[in-house]
């Protein structure tokens, strides 16, 4: 595609924006993390956990400044952009650590501020102010809609909703699709009834039973306060020819509400928000994916490298502060590891190391340093073998939240049990082999046939100790990885 | 991997699963399952090293050498450059002579001083990968014990004797093990037979200077004998582990060493040497000069590990530090050892791993 004016106009933007900033960081230096990841894989909890450790110096042993005692203090500053909700950290930790049920997700952009005293290795004191920017990482998989025209969209949309599970769920939509005539007169009446049925395919498609991922355009999912306005209600068409949409059709309608999306949404959002981070987590729920079976797996690995075309990674120089703000650590984290034994860890963080091999790939050449982990901001669960006739099973003890079954009976919320999820295999490629092969899930089959299962806990039990104290997996490797440079 | 385990939830409060803690393990009994909850890994202390800080300001004591040096290196040009025109105002063939043996001295230079900033290279190199491995040991790091072992297997290549434990450790690098686990096979694999020849030269060297002290008609004929050997010693140590440092490399490994030395208290009696000294007064009583001689092979003992510790190219984790006192045994049971026939583990060594 040819850069067109208003491509060129954005880039101007975004360097004028970058050079103010760069202006601004001399004097005080400002580092803006961003926390992501789809619906459910704790944002959150990790920027709760997160928070609360640097506040209350928790137990990192990894996160070199803090374990050496060169953080003075960290605290909380007021949320500098005026436009942007805070993170409302105060009511998360009380939900965690009081009332033990995790905190509400992520249903907008929110952002925090928190202020690191420290003294630098060679002995100045230093002040580091930490901007976390937490955003749906739906949205994210509209970035790359920038790039694509409706027709283009449409035909995507239509092809991956035929495929595999999809296509059972999007049954209703795809019967009020073929009597929709695409150069038929325009009709807000087909618009809203065409938008609700491919809204209805979206969210169905969410559902712990398929939990798929690629899912765009994300506002459908969350729509805030654009619940109900044009720029919401449109849906992909079946197009057959590529020629122009003739003017005054149900066709060109659509295609002017998708621009509409594009120009309202997606480029503000990537402007003001995505284009400013310097560095960036995207938390996986791959534990979900595993629930539900191999094509939620396939499907998450394409949302993922969706996610990943739109990261301009690549190693901060001076010039590029001031032209071009690039994000120069990515940190996948598979988050929720507590609810697999330490056995199974490195086999995790391989599975999402080859989910996001390509893309990983393309961001080292760029010059951006990448890792894999997998972590638990907060740990709920204690680990255990369990014997069962003559097998040893490594297992894990925590408190199935109320509803959750397995086996005989539901879960009521306070009895502690010992889960034992499945083995994840040795060789990663082995549960991408084939759509069905892999694996047996949710969506293919019965509960007691499926071969993993994790069931969801409720957060750990306060330590009686002076300290309120999270415990965590990793979340001190997360943390040197993505600061620990700039706490040197 | 065996064939896939369905996965399973048990209730702790149901009357067939029994909780065992790991203390007190149970038979089984009338329970069908038993679960046994494992210590938190969390509570493990993990050290890690704070960052040093870095020197500010302009390194003035190394300018003033560096300036100095740079002077004496032109003055003796110079002398040579009029040296050899002297010799051609002479005769031709004098001076062409001169300009070749000139030439040669230089070449050597060369190639004399590539040689020594290789060992230089090398002894870094070496030093590096001890702190990478204790790095990656502390953070679990799965990438950069791997890092760690394929730069270990390249420091050891030339090392004949780990032929067959380097092509394991290939085979290693391959299957999915945990960064930390990783880096202790290594050293279990490719270390303990160093360690084994490490520990056989330290004691062979403190054997030495123990019994030339004893018989040696003057104290100065000990000291330089002492002196040598432990030069020597620890340059076959540090040829061994694979840092082959050339002369100026040895200086530094010798300061390394000593300095080591300093920081362990290394000449503090341990309660070890001291249970030895104890044991063995009886011999001091006998003769003066034999007492001296167990002190002095105990001292070079002494450096002998220090320069094991400096020279080795992954921390001790997975083996036992070898201890003064495995030395200080063979030291004085020398005369029992000599009688008898070698065998194949000395008391105290770890077997490497089958």
């Amino acid at each position: 595609m040819p850069p067109t004016l208003s491509t060129i106009v954005e880039e101007a933007r975004l360097a004028v924006q970058s050079l103010v900033e760069y202006a601004g960081g001399l004097v005080n230096p400002t580092l803006r993390l961003g926390v992501t990841g789809l619906t459910r894989a704790g944002k959150t909890v990790f920027i709760t956990a997160l928070v609360h450790n640097l506040l209350n110096g928790g137990r990192l042993p990894v996160f070199e400044a803090l374990n050496s005692g060169r953080i003075a203090r960290a605290r909380l500053e007021p949320q500098p952009d005026d436009a942007v909700p805070r993170f409302d950290y105060e009511a998360h930790v009380r939900a965690l650590v009081d009332e033990r049920r995790w905190p509400e997700s992520t249903r907008r952009i929110s952002e925090l501020r928190v202020v690191i005293d420290y003294q630098s290795a060679n002995g100045r004191a230093r002040t580091l102010t930490l901007d976390i920017v937490d955003y749906p990482g739906e949205w994210l998989l509209d970035l790359p809609l920038i790039g694509k025209s409706f027709a283009d969209w449409s035909a995507e949309t239509l092809r991956l909703s035929r495929q595999g599970p999809r296509a059972g769920l999007a049954a209703a939509w795809h019967a009020h699709l073929a009597a929709l005539k695409p150069e038929s007169p325009e009709d807000e009446h087909a618009a809203l009834a065409a938008a609700r049925l491919f809204t209805g395919y979206l969210k169905a498609c969410r559902d712990e039973r398929y939990a798929m991922s690629l899912l765009p355009p994300g506002r459908f999912l969350m729509p805030g306060d654009l619940a109900g306005s044009p720029a919401l209600t449109f849906a992909p068409l079946e197009l057959a020819a590529t020629s122009p949409a003739p003017a005054g059709s149900l066709w060109a309608m659509m295609e002017r509400r998708y621009e509409a999306y594009k120009l309202v949404v997606v480029r503000p959002f990537f402007r003001d928000h995505f284009a400013r981070l310097d560095r960036q987590i995207v938390l996986v729920d791959a534990l979900a994916a595993f629930n539900a079976g191999p094509a939620a797996l396939h499907d998450l690995e394409g949302a993922l490298t969706a996610i990943l075309d739109c990261f301009r990674t690549g190693r901060r120089s001076w010039l590029s502060n001031l032209f071009r703000p690039r994000i120069d650590r990515l940190l996948f984290a598979a988050t929720k590891a507590d609810q697999l034994h330490h056995v199974n860890h490195d086999r995790l963080e391989r599975i999402l190391g080859r989910m996001t091999e390509r893309a990983a790939g393309r961001a080292r050449f760029a010059g951006a340093a990448i890792d894999a982990v997998a972590l638990a901001a907060v740990r709920a669960t204690r680990e255990a073998i369990v014997v069962r006739g003559r097998e040893r099973l490594p297992s894990i003890i925590g408190v199935p939240i109320a509803g959750e079954t397995a086996g005989a009976g539901a879960f009521d919320g306070a009895t502690e049990a010992a889960m034992f999820p499945g083995d994840l295999p040795d060789d990663p490629e082995r549960l991408f082999t084939g759509p069905c092969e892999g694996f047996k899930g949710l969506t293919t089959s019965v509960a007691a046939e499926a071969d993993y299962r994790f069931l969801r806990v409720r957060p750990p039990a306060p330590e009686t100790s002076d300290r309120p104290v999270l415990p965590h997996i990793r979340l001190d490797r997360a943390l040197q990885f993505l600061l620990g440079d700039h706490l040197a | 991997m065996s064939a896939h385990r369905k996965p399973a939830a048990f209730r702790l409060d149901d009357p067939h699963v029994v909780v065992t803690s790991p203390d007190e393990p149970r038979g089984r009994g009338r329970a069908t399952v038993l679960v046994t909850p494992e210590p938190e890994p969390a509570s493990v202390v993990v050290a890690v090293e704070p960052l040093k800080a870095r020197r500010r300001g302009l390194p003035w004591g190394a300018l003033f050498w560096s300036a100095l040096g740079g002077l004496v290196t032109l003055g003796f040009g110079l002398a040579v450059a009029q040296l050899i025109e002297d010799l051609f105002a002479r005769s031709d063939a004098l001076g062409y002579f001169a300009l070749a043996l000139a030439v040669l001295a230089a070449v050597a230079l060369a190639a004399v001083v590539s040689r020594e900033v290789a060992g230089l290279l090398r002894l870094n190199a070496v030093e590096r990968l001890r702190e990478r491995a204790e790095a990656a040991l502390a953070a679990d790091d799965h990438d950069g014990a791997r890092a760690v072992v394929r730069d270990l297997l390249i420091v050891e290549r030339v090392e004949p004797r780990l032929a067959r434990a380097r092509s394991e450790m290939q085979v290693h690098l391959k299957e999915i093990i945990d960064g930390a686990d990783l880096v202790r096979l290594a050293e279990r694999v490719l270390m303990a037979p160093l360690d084994d020849a490490a520990r056989a030269l330290v004691a062979a060297a403190a054997k030495r200077v123990s019994v030339v002290t004893a018989v040696s008609p003057r104290a100065a004929v000990d000291m330089a004998f002492v002196l040598v050997t432990v030069v020597g010693l620890v340059r076959r140590l540090a040829d061994l582990y694979g840092a082959r440092p050339g002369a100026l490399g040895l200086v530094r490994l010798l300061r390394l060493t000593v300095a080591h030395l300093a920081v362990t208290g290394g000449m503090a009696a341990s309660d070890s040497l001291i249970q030895q000294m104890l044991g063995h007064g009886v011999a001091a009583k006998v003769s003066a000069r034999l007492g001296e001689g167990v002190l002095n092979g105990l001292l070079t003992a002494r450096l002998g590990l220090a320069a094991i510790e400096v020279s080795r190219p992954l921390p001790f984790v997975a083996l036992a530090k070898p201890s003064i006192g495995d030395l200080v045994g063979d030291l004085l049971r020398r005369r029992e050892r000599a009688d008898e026939a070698p065998r194949p583990a000395e008391s105290g060594t770890p077997s490497p791993a089958a």
